[in-house]
């Protein structure tokens, strides 16, 4: 065998893929050609280095907890991460101040009346300051009344937080969060007309999100035509 | 297969392989949040296509769709001009073909590779263009054989190996190039 069809082969003979006849034509001539050993060399000393200065990363507790609670066997409420945890306290005052800067939480029901103990909400996001604190409301809201059923209307900047990649002020993914609110039954709905205007593709938006031609005429019709109290963000 | 039974096979066979799936995606797009993002999404087509895996191992078909989930971020952030992600073209597998492979190394090159520390390897790793760096990834940090690496990139095992050398080839000269610059370089027989 000559230089060439070895250095063909010399990725597999180092990797052990290669089958017997290859294994020994390869050494054959590595025995006698000192340009193709300085050429295994280098390849082995690459792998190591490699090898040594690499790993495996560890899958973030968030999102293993995500995924988990989304397709493993047990049901369970997502664990959040600890760090977390204290941040409930300050979500809970969040909510009042939200309330206080003129959240409007507006109860009337034209139309038919919702099934009994089923309230139904559509969540008015408008602000891309305003969704976290928003995300925070619906989970104590959720906390309070598991039952209510709730839909998010995105529209004008407050469609930013549904972007892939788009992260809350304490710079987690808020995609791990509208997973989890999917999970639990909330829908997220875009304003289509939003969109277009911001020249945003329509795959940038997470895919648990759906579009809708109108986010105005949208919420218009939860409230018109299906009952659903109306909170603005 | 009932909710519960896919629920629970998929837990069994596709969960633990989680870390792989995140390490993955890491070095593919290059960017944390992205790569969750990543994961999510390919967890969710998992899912939807579990009934497409076939026998047990469900690592080289994760990691396969892990990989196509990545393809298609690469592919929209490149649409947006997002300036984080590097044009990787006009590094085809011609130029192996061509016998870019072949340049011989120099004792230099070795000990420079030796010596490199990890922030280089890095580095270099992450400069790679995409379809060399799976490669490399799955081979050396995934241990995926050649035939696993085949069926996760959906590509024949000649194009792997042609792609690992490659990729090889291009850390090489990277890692080794410090000490190497300026001295002639043999291109074989």
């Amino acid at each position: 065998m000559k230089c060439p069809e070895t250095v063909r082969l010399l990725n597999a003979y180092v990797d052990e893929e290669l089958e017997a006849a290859g294994v020994l034509a390869v050494e054959a001539h590595l025995r006698e050609c000192a340009r193709c050993r300085a050429r295994e060399e280098s390849l082995r000393a690459l792998r190591s280095a490699v090898q040594r200065h690499t790993e495996f990363r560890v899958a973030p507790a968030a999102l293993r907890n995500a995924l988990q609670a989304e397709f493993g066997a047990r049901k369970a409420a997502p664990v959040l991460p600890a760090r977390r945890q204290f941040a409930w306290g300050a979500a809970a005052l969040a909510t009042l101040v939200l309330a206080a800067w003129g959240l409007q939480v507006v109860f009337e029901r034209p139309g038919a009346a919702p099934a009994r103990g089923a309230g139904k909400v559509v969540y008015h996001i408008s602000s891309s300051q305003n969704a976290g604190a928003a995300l925070r409301t619906l989970r104590n809201h959720l906390e309070a009344a598991p039952h209510t059923k709730v839909v998010v209307v995105a529209h004008n900047e407050g469609v930013d937080f549904l972007l892939r990649g788009a992260r809350d002020e304490s710079g987690e993914l808020f995609a791990t969060a509208v997973r989890q609110f999917k999970a639990r039954g909330v829908d997220f709905r875009v304003c289509n007309n939003t969109l277009v205007r911001r020249r945003i593709d329509g795959g940038g938006i997470l895919p648990e999100a759906t579009l809708v031609p109108s986010g105005i005429a949208e919420i218009g019709r939860l409230q018109d035509s299906e009952g659903y109290a109306y909170m603005r963000m | 297969m009932s909710d519960a039974e896919k629920r629970a096979r998929f837990e069994r066979l596709v969960l633990p392989h989680l870390d792989a799936a995140y390490s993955l995606a890491a070095w593919l797009v290059r960017d944390d949040a992205q790569a969750e993002e990543a994961v999510q999404e390919a967890c969710l087509r998992a899912f939807r296509y579990f009934g497409g895996l076939r026998g047990d191992d469900a690592r080289p078909w994760l990691l396969g769709i892990v990989r196509n989930t990545c393809y298609s971020q690469l592919q929209r952030a490149r649409q947006d001009g997002d300036p984080l992600q590097f044009e990787d073209e006009g590094c085809g597998e011609d130029a192996v073909a061509a016998g870019a492979v072949v340049s011989f190394p120099v004792n230099p090159e070795v000990a420079a590779i030796r010596q490199a520390d990890r922030e280089r390897v890095h580095e270099s790793l992450r400069a790679l263009p995409v379809e060399f760096r799976e490669a490399v990834v799955l081979r050396e940090i995934h241990g995926l054989s050649y035939r696993e690496i085949a069926q996760a990139c959906e590509v024949p095992i000649g194009t792997v190996m042609s792609r690992l050398a490659r990729g090889r080839r291009l850390l090489q000269q990277a890692l080794g190039e410090r000490e190497q610059r300026g001295e002639s370089k043999d291109t074989g027989t």
